[in-house]
């Protein structure tokens, strides 16, 4: 097949595909936008006090900006990833015709996967263009970096890495289904899923506590290079693992809560709900990954943060201790509301993705009811009421997504209690005896009322509200999904031919 | 002579469910052979199993000599776009292509370039009689002018064998009387084979053989419709 009739195939459509095509080009330039972005800041060397974006000033803060800008472009690229189903009942029909017209299985996976790459290879060019119109609008303000431009090779390679995941994403979707020239059938696995993510996740959290080491039993081995680089790849790859463990284990959680639902579930609602989970129970992964990664994300920030404020108060405690003057001592000069707010900037990147990924959950769940809409209508002809469908709906995304919550934030949690979250305010006070430093006082009955050891607690308050905030979300997107079904159960589909 | 396509002791079961129970089957070049008998007697499932859309469970399929039951599914849908042309009732035509474009699916798919590929297609258009609808969706043309064109798109590579399942089966009497005639018009002019399966005897009149199946196997009697030849 030459690339001319690839192309032409892979932008054949009707008005669903034209949609689809629209919103994978909008996602693809977003994400481009945001890589974009990750790439100039990083591209800024040394002490950078010519901005007025202060978490752009010092170096050690700016791969932290980078990777939230990235976090950000996750949950959009996954959007991408989820529109690729959109339309997927006449895209099935046109693929299976293509391939009673002779097409081989491998052009028929070619031609979706096509269709994908061509939408979002779209999209990052537009990225790039409003990338570079956003740099000559906003001008040498010393706001933004306009100043600094990523290398051209990086910038090829940001535009075309979006298209590229896309469609690797596309093809991943593709792989347990088989078109062929009658139709588009999905492979079904006899056997449910096994709980092996949860190895995933306990390797991603000995990576993660690796470089943290004398204060773990977890070391690193002697033939891996103790650098900074290597300490970021170990806590970049550690959190990843944790997510990818996260996001796998969504599959055995949904097959389990199929089960316990058949099992126990009572009325038609359950029943239904169940059966789906044990039928399909990677549909929870494919659907809720963008969203489980944004609150493991968050998780972490929030843990940081409690991290970071009991640091602060630890510095204090300790400065009073040793009777420092003010401005003297620990942190002197460190302004903590500048961390904070770092960290609000994080958790606003978190509370977008979590709205992106609520988004893809939407036309995740608008796909699957148009695709079974016939079923749905059959359902509702025999009389069972809309009601119990929609409620079937509802618990069969409520019930593996309570517990992925739950295991998102515990793991996101689990992540920062590998850093050192004790702090020992006796030891200070011993050393500032022994080290009759001529500046400390080493205040005895200041120290009288304070607490030996300080601990990070675990932010109970602030990780309920990240989790409800993520559930409400996905409330909103099945209250918006279930107003389809009333068109989807009307009984004119069953007449269709 | 050995048989252009043949099927020996084919046997196919959906789930528990027997389709085929050891079916023996054979068309010459140019032959036209109807595949008759009642619904769900495996008609349709013998024709799938003759094109190598389906994989038989048992016995051999055979074309030009080659067991085509051994080849890979990219193998097969090769030589169905090559050697074979396959014909259905509705739901082959790419509702999103046009008339020509559809027509000329095949040979673009096997490489062609696109302006010969549409030159050639063209030519079948109007060979079968639907050259003004070229530029057409599928969505904006009656049920016999897709029919037309879904023969224009079958016959375009010349395939030595045409397999057509209940070719007129959603056309009104006069329309299928006229895209039937096409088929056979052509199929005659070119030699190519046809395995023309269908459940009406006024179909079955345009073959030169027939072969009845009922239950899965070769109706024992050999009665059939009667009418063919």
């Amino acid at each position: 097949m030459k690339t001319a009739t690839l192309a032409r195939l892979a932008v054949a459509g009707n008005r669903t595909d034209v949609l689809r095509t629209v919103l994978t080009a909008l996602s693809a330039l977003l994400a481009t936008v945001a890589m974009l972005c990750a790439a100039t800041v990083l591209s800024i060397t040394g002490w950078a006090d010519r901005y007025s974006v202060t978490l752009l000033v010092e170096p050690g803060l700016r791969p932290g900006v980078a990777a939230t800008l990235i976090l950000v472009s996750l949950p959009v690229l996954a959007l991408a990833g989820q529109c690729i189903r959109l339309g997927a009942p006449a895209r099935d029909r046109r693929l299976a015709a293509i391939r009673l017209a002779g097409a081989t299985p491998g052009e028929g996976v070619l031609i979706a996967t096509a269709e994908t790459a061509v939408a979002s290879l779209l999209g990052s060019v537009a990225g790039l263009v409003a990338y570079l119109v956003a740099r000559a609008a906003i001008g040498d303000q010393h706001t933004l970096p306009t100043d600094v431009l990523p290398p051209a090779p990086v910038i090829a390679f940001l535009v075309l890495l979006v298209p590229a995941l896309a469609a690797a994403i596309g093809a991943l979707l593709m792989r347990r289904v088989i078109v062929t020239p009658l139709g588009v059938v999905r492979r079904v696995r006899k056997r449910g899923p096994r709980p092996w993510p949860g190895l995933l996740i306990a390797v991603g959290l000995a990576m993660f506590a690796s470089p943290f080491q004398e204060h773990l039993p977890v070391h690193l081995p002697h033939w891996l290079p103790h650098s900074k680089n290597m300490t970021y790849v170990l806590l970049g790859g550690g959190v990843l693992l944790t997510m990818a463990g996260v996001v796998l284990g969504v599959g055995w959680i949904s097959h389990t809560a199929g089960q316990l639902l058949r099992r126990y579930g009572r009325g038609p609602a359950t029943l239904l709900a169940g059966q789906r989970l044990i039928t399909d129970p990677w549909n929870g992964s494919r659907t809720m990954a963008a969203l489980l990664a944004a609150v493991i994300a968050g998780s972490v920030a929030l843990g940081y943060r409690a991290n970071l404020a009991t640091t602060f108060r630890y510095y204090d405690l300790d400065n009073q201790i040793m009777g420092y003057p003010y401005g003297r001592g620990m942190s002197a000069g460190a302004e903590p509301s500048f961390y904070f707010n770092a960290i609000r900037l994080v958790m606003v990147a978190v509370g977008l993705s979590a709205a992106v990924a609520a988004a893809g959950l939407l036309i995740a769940l608008v796909e699957s009811i148009v695709a079974r809409r016939r079923a749905y209508a059959s359902l509702t002809a025999t009389g069972v009421p809309r009601r119990t469908l929609s409620a079937a709906i509802l618990w069969q995304t409520l019930t593996p997504l309570v517990p992925a919550l739950l295991l998102a934030m515990a793991a996101g949690d689990a992540l920062l209690r590998l850093v050192p979250t004790h702090y020992d305010l006796g030891r200070s006070y011993r050393e500032c005896l022994a080290d009759n430093d001529a500046l400390a006082h080493c205040h005895t009955p200041a120290a009288l009322h304070l607490p030996n050891v300080l601990n990070v607690p675990v932010p109970w308050a602030e990780l309920s509200l990240l989790g409800a905030g993520a559930l409400l979300a996905v409330l909103v997107a099945v209250g918006v999904g279930v107003l389809v079904l009333r068109s989807s159960t009307d009984l004119e589909e069953l007449r269709v031919g | 002579m050995s048989p252009l396509l043949s099927g020996t002791g084919l046997v196919r079961n959906y789930g528990a469910t027997p389709a085929l129970r050891g079916i023996d089957f054979a068309v010459g070049e140019g032959e036209i052979v109807a595949v008759t008998g009642p619904s769900g007697c495996g008609k349709s499932t013998l024709l799938h199993c003759l094109s190598g859309i389906l994989r038989v469970d048992a016995g051999t399929v055979t074309y030009r000599d080659q067991d085509i039951g051994l080849w890979s599914e990219a193998a097969r849908s090769r030589l169905r776009r090559t050697e074979f042309g396959v014909l259905f009732q509705f739901g082959q035509l790419v509702p999103e292509l046009t008339a020509v474009e559809n027509v000329a699916l095949p040979l673009l798919l096997a490489g062609s370039g696109r302006r010969e590929a549409r030159r050639t297609a063209l030519d079948w258009l109007d060979r079968l009689g639907v050259a003004e609808l070229a530029e057409q969706r599928p969505g904006a043309i009656s049920g016999g002018q897709q029919q037309r064109c879904a023969t224009a798109r079958a016959l375009v590579t010349e395939p030595r064998v045409l397999f057509a399942d209940e070719p007129t089966g959603a056309l009104d009497v006069l329309t299928g009387e006229q895209v039937l005639g096409q088929i056979v018009r052509v199929a005659r002019e070119q030699g190519t084979a046809v395995v023309l399966v269908t459940h009406e005897a006024r179909v079955a009149a345009y073959a030169d053989r027939e072969v009845a199946l009922r239950d899965g196997v070769v109706d024992p009697t050999g009665l059939g419709l009667g009418v063919a030849g």
